[in-house]
């Protein structure tokens, strides 16, 4: 478009005359309607023009603002350094926006702060220097991110919670044991104590320190239960994967005693430390264990292994192997997409929620049909992605 | 006391049987414990136990396949299943195979020792279970038939959600039932009102649509 006003600009000077206010028209016309916010300033900082994208985006008049400092158009402590970054780019020539561009933060006249987007260009002209920033408002499109990432952990803490919704039976009667145990062990110092006031203070003492041990086994179901079912937002850490991997493995057994199901841990000694969220990689480890506790439950030999070891491929592999009847071919293709399931009650969304777990992870899970029998599920997750945590 | 009750109690649960060995022997009676219920058939001597507790949740063999195989040898020790709380088609199992009685776990220590108590009398009286206390007749006389259903439902086992799509009414209905049963027939707990009724001969309702 610009050589078309060119070449006719060329044939007079008139012409000429013509051209560039053609020219100066057009680029009046993209600056007034662009959707972005466009501000030029010079090498004060001052501020030269103010488009009406940036009318809008910052809530001043043009008017209001030109021939200010660009910095009242940002929070401390940019507001103060500004004047500053501009000084420094002048003296030594180093870029460090200009042409590069990055998300910084703006501050809009009510003094709300807000993310965007900044380019920045230079304008040499012949006795001084502008800057032009294009500055695109990024809070509706972080507004969106937010509400994902928060849609997600809640459907995570849902899915923890009909998890536990399922075990309730199973986790009821684990805590009716300990508390039986306590009221048993009480009443029967209150009656020793009754009968004799002399009775023998080792033997109700002996009882009382029974009760305690169990009013303690009782806490402690109900403190793993709580970690389980935080609802917080997802935090990643440093974690032994071992005892990560132990302890939702045994929440996961809760109640499953009955069925004598015998767990076999192959958890390898030395393993690094690897960046989780501990709380969802446990939900994805309670689901599979679960998941092969139900499968063994018409078998005889009622096995299961959970195994955890390194890989060539730097990644930390966790197995669970069931010795059940194995997965029909037609399931197992299709395992990992929500609504397939092979429980009567089941709606088929724990392993689908599993794999997005594993995939934002940056690890992958997948099955195999055990050799001797059974199931086998794998999560492998890399040890090397610590320099940054993942969103999920 | 020359002449002491021994008490059988087989549980998988080492502080549940410890504790209730501990409160037992606090009451004066003799108490020997099985931590499973192959244990219990090895080492126990069921003609020489005057009771007997019994866990119903149990790796291996569990407490119903107990008493299945006790009752063809020795129908004379006067079981109690502990069940979970609630548990209620479990407890009518258990009552069907035998069971003079069941409590929840966690159970009520009085409650515990006074269905120990009349178990052993019981005992006493040989198990004379076909005589059935004529006020639970009488009261059973009081049901209004929708009642009647509504009890025969609860024998079977099935909760009040299950109980309402059986009769085609609302949970909270059943629950109103439930509870004027309760009064009528001066029950103190579910289980006490359905092991009246086991007693009383009323049979389980069959389901509609899944066999019993």
């Amino acid at each position: 478009m610009e050589d078309g006003i060119k070449s006719d600009g060329a044939s007079s000077p008139t012409a000429d005359d013509e051209a560039l206010a053609e020219r100066e028209a057009l680029l009046r016309s993209i600056i007034e309607t662009s959707p972005n916010g466009l501000i030029t300033i010079d090498e004060c900082g001052q501020i030269l023009s103010f488009n009406p994208a940036a009318e809008t985006m910052f809530g001043y008049q043009a008017d209001d603002v030109i021939g200010k400092n660009v910095n009242c158009l940002m929070p401390a402590p940019y507001r103060n350094e500004h004047d500053a970054y501009i000084e420094r780019y002048l003296k030594t020539g180093e870029k460090r926006i200009i042409g590069i561009g990055r998300e910084v933060i703006a501050q809009r006249k009510n003094g709300e702060v807000f993310p965007v987007d900044l380019a920045v260009g230079e304008i040499r002209l012949a006795d001084r220097r502008q800057f032009a920033g294009f500055i695109r408002d990024n809070s509706a499109r972080r507004a969106a991110e937010q509400s994902v990432h928060t849609l997600r952990s809640e459907l995570l803490h849902v899915s923890r919670l009909s998890e536990l919704g399922e075990m309730a039976s199973a986790l009821a009667h684990e805590l009716n044991q300990p508390l039986t145990a306590i009221i048993n062990y009480l009443e029967a110092c209150h009656r020793l104590l009754e009968r004799d006031e002399n009775a023998d203070h080792r033997q109700t003492g002996r009882l009382m320190q029974k009760a305690s041990d169990q009013a303690r086994r009782a806490a402690q179901i109900i403190q793993q239960l709580r970690k389980f079912i935080t609802k917080g937002e997802t935090e990643h850490k440093f974690e032994p994967v071992n005892s990560v991997i132990r302890e939702a493995a045994e929440l996961a057994m809760v109640g499953s005693r009955q069925l004598a199901v015998t767990t076999e841990f192959d958890l390898a000694a030395g393993l690094p430390d690897i960046m989780i969220d501990r709380v969802q990689i446990q939900q994805v480890v309670m689901n599979l264990v679960r998941n092969s506790v139900e499968a063994l439950a018409d078998v005889e030999d009622r096995m299961l292994t959970v195994r955890t070891h390194q890989t060539a491929d730097a990644a930390v592999q966790i197995d669970v192997i069931d010795a059940g009847p194995g997965l029909p071919d037609e399931v197992a293709q299709r395992l990992f997409q929500p609504f397939v399931t092979t429980k009567p009650g089941g709606i088929g969304i724990g392993l689908s929620i599993c794999k997005g777990i594993v995939d934002a992870h940056g690890g992958r899970l997948w099955t195999t049909a055990n050799p001797e029998g059974g199931t086998a599920f794998h999560i492998s997750l890399p040890i090397d992605r610590n320099r940054r945590a993942p969103h999920v | 006391m020359s002449d002491r009750t021994l008490i059988y109690v087989v549980d998988d649960d080492d502080a549940v049987r410890d504790s209730l060995e501990a409160l037992l022997l606090a009451e004066g009676f003799d108490v020997q414990g099985f931590g499973s219920a192959e244990a219990f058939l090895a080492d126990g001597d069921p003609a020489s136990a005057d009771c007997c507790l019994l866990d119903v949740r149990m790796p291996g063999k569990d407490g119903l396949t107990l008493l299945q195989e006790l009752d063809r040898d020795t129908a004379t020790l006067p079981i109690i299943v502990m069940t979970g709380h609630g548990d209620v088609p479990m407890a009518v199992k258990a009552m069907k195979l035998g069971a003079v009685d069941f409590i929840e776990k966690p159970f009520d220590t009085n409650v515990m020792l006074t269905t120990i108590r009349s178990a052993l009398q019981s005992k006493a009286a040989n198990r004379l279970r076909s005589k059935v206390d004529p006020a639970i007749l009488e009261n059973l006389e009081k049901l209004t038939p929708r009642e009647r259903e509504v009890l025969e439902q609860l024998v079977a086992g099935r909760s009040n959600k299950e109980v309402g799509r059986q009769l085609g009414i609302s949970p909270r209905t059943v629950e109103i039932h439930r509870s004027r049963l309760m009064e009528k027939m001066t029950a103190g707990s579910l289980a006490e009102l359905v092991r009246m009724a086991i007693d009383a001969g009323i049979e389980p309702a069959a389901s509609t649509s899944t066999p019993t």
